[in-house]
């Protein structure tokens, strides 16, 4: 039943694109698989396109956070995209605010963004 | 009408079954897709919650009519060791697991109405309703 | 059975009106006699109908409901004089009369009641504003009106869904028409732009007057997270800077 979530490289950022719905043992080895990535390649980026996942409940929301600050000590920028509004409006009220992440509406924005959060 | 389902859970998969049966479920109502998402996350909340503090139980969801609007409800209960300090665990942060102590409070906020009994030793049974406005 | 009606509770209202409603409810009762069971309903409702446009409260009209079975009561006397032995079997009668009476009256008056009330809910959801897309990747939600849990979620789905269409990177949330914002208020809004920075766009609390940001410091609400302007026009002129955009004349 494990699936693994692909993370492509292009240049020096990662692009991940969540497809399904996670369970809490994919979640947990994407964690380690995108720090794998992160010191294999030391690209300096990630964009994390969720546009395709219609809820997401505290652990998983745990588990997004918790790699965000863990790509942010290993110098990697981390923003997060195509968050559904649905989804959004659950998160609020279940009290998760995900502050400190980067968001955007696409991956094409978020892209542009990570560009721009880089040359800062 | 009183159409009900449920989901024993017992590991970590029947987390998701138990998500996806109220997922299907809310459509069935007819509920828009903001609220689908606010009742899969609930039961996702408290299934999790059976899974790891009391290691199995069962979640229920019924459809049901309050006068003339539809709903859910869903009812999540275990024979686990109960709760020691309801209070507490509905007090927003509060979490004995790691988590993000989002979980009761945060399944509150999410459906309309919330019901938590506990007995210590004896078990927990939280109903949580939903209606179709 | 008209004039005996008036007392002090129409003092407040129109000679007119009051005596065409007197009549309307002499016509009623004889009606509710002699005419067979539909026709009277439908007098019914109609007469509750207009009793509920005049703004009567339920507890005025059934106030004047005992009055008239009272009335009733004196009349009775005076015409068969009431004693211990006929009393009962004269009760019996008109309480088969009356109490169905006054039943279907209230109920007649409580459907239109909420009727009223739930056109008022319809209406006050149709003013829950839409984003309106004011330039590329820049839209503007007017708020108008109070704003309470229910509103706000609407709200919320409609601001998140509109900037997810549009594709908007600043949505400008404009509160002139809010009369009140307190702790509540500032909440909804508070978690409306936390959403909005999570779909990826960013969210601009404009139209602050004077009033507002005096109640918003003194119930110590904080906002610091927010960028705030006084009128729309500042905030789209941040909105465009934001976007790397400026409005520049042009010579003739």
């Amino acid at each position: 039943m494990m699936t693994r979530i692909p993370i492509l490289k292009l240049r020096d950022c990662l692009i991940v694109s969540i497809q399904w719905e996670l369970d809490d043992q994919t979640a947990l080895s994407f964690q380690e698989d995108l720090l794998d990535k992160l010191h294999t390649t030391s690209a300096r980026g990630v964009v994390l396109d969720l546009t395709p996942i219609d809820f997401i409940d505290s652990f998983i929301a745990k588990v997004l956070g918790d790699v965000i600050s863990m790509s942010g000590l290993m110098g990697a920028k981390v923003v997060i995209t195509g968050i559904q509004p649905a989804v959004a409006i659950t998160l609020i009220e279940l009290g998760i605010r995900l502050e400190n992440v980067v968001t955007a509406l696409d991956l094409e924005n978020g892209l542009e963004k990570l560009e721009r959060e880089l040359e800062d | 009408m009183n159409l009900r389902s449920s989901v024993d859970i017992i590991t970590e998969w029947d987390i998701v079954a138990a998500r996806q049966l109220g997922r299907n479920e809310a459509k069935d109502v007819g509920f828009g897709t903001v609220d689908q998402a606010r009742i899969t996350t609930a039961i996702s909340e408290l299934a999790r919650n059976i899974y790891l503090y009391a290691g199995k139980g069962k979640i229920e969801i019924r459809q049901i009519t309050d006068g003339n609007l539809k709903g859910l409800l869903v009812i999540a209960s275990d024979k686990g060791p109960g709760i020691a300090d309801v209070r507490k665990v509905m007090e927003d942060g509060y979490t004995t697991s790691g988590g993000l102590g989002a979980g009761l409070p945060g399944v509150k906020r999410l459906m309309d109405d919330f019901k938590i009994e506990t007995v210590l030793g004896e078990g927990t049974t939280i109903s949580a309703s939903k209606l179709l406005r | 059975m008209e004039e005996e009606k008036d007392d002090r509770f129409f003092q407040i209202m129109s000679n007119r009106i009051v005596d065409n409603t007197v009549r309307e409810f002499g016509e009623l009762m004889i009606s509710s006699l002699t005419e067979d069971h539909d026709t009277y309903t439908a007098k019914l409702n109609d007469f509750s109908v207009q009793i509920v446009h005049y703004g009567w409260s339920i507890s005025f009209v059934l106030k004047a409901l005992t009055n008239f079975t009272e009335i009733i009561y004196e009349k009775m006397d005076d015409v068969e004089n009431l004693d211990e032995g006929n009393f009962q079997s004269y009760r019996e009668i008109l309480n088969n009369w009356i109490i169905p009476l006054n039943h279907s009256i209230v109920d007649a008056y409580s459907v239109v009641w909420e009727k009223t009330v739930s056109l008022q809910k319809i209406a006050l959801q149709e003013l829950s504003a839409s984003l309106i897309p004011v330039f590329e990747k820049i839209s503007v939600m007017p708020l108008v009106g109070t704003i309470d849990t229910e509103r706000a979620k609407l709200i919320m789905e409609n601001l998140l869904q509109g900037v997810v269409k549009h594709r908007a990177e600043v949505v400008l949330l404009d509160i002139t028409g809010v009369p009140v914002v307190d702790t509540m208020v500032a909440h909804h809004i508070i978690q409306a732009a936390d959403a909005v920075r999570l779909v990826g766009a960013k969210c601009m609390l404009v139209g602050i007057r004077p009033e507002i940001a005096q109640t918003i410091v003194t119930l110590g609400i904080n906002l610091n997270d927010f960028t705030t302007t006084s009128t729309l026009q500042k905030g789209v002129e941040q909105a465009l800077a934001l976007t790397n955009r400026a409005i520049v004349e042009v010579e003739a």
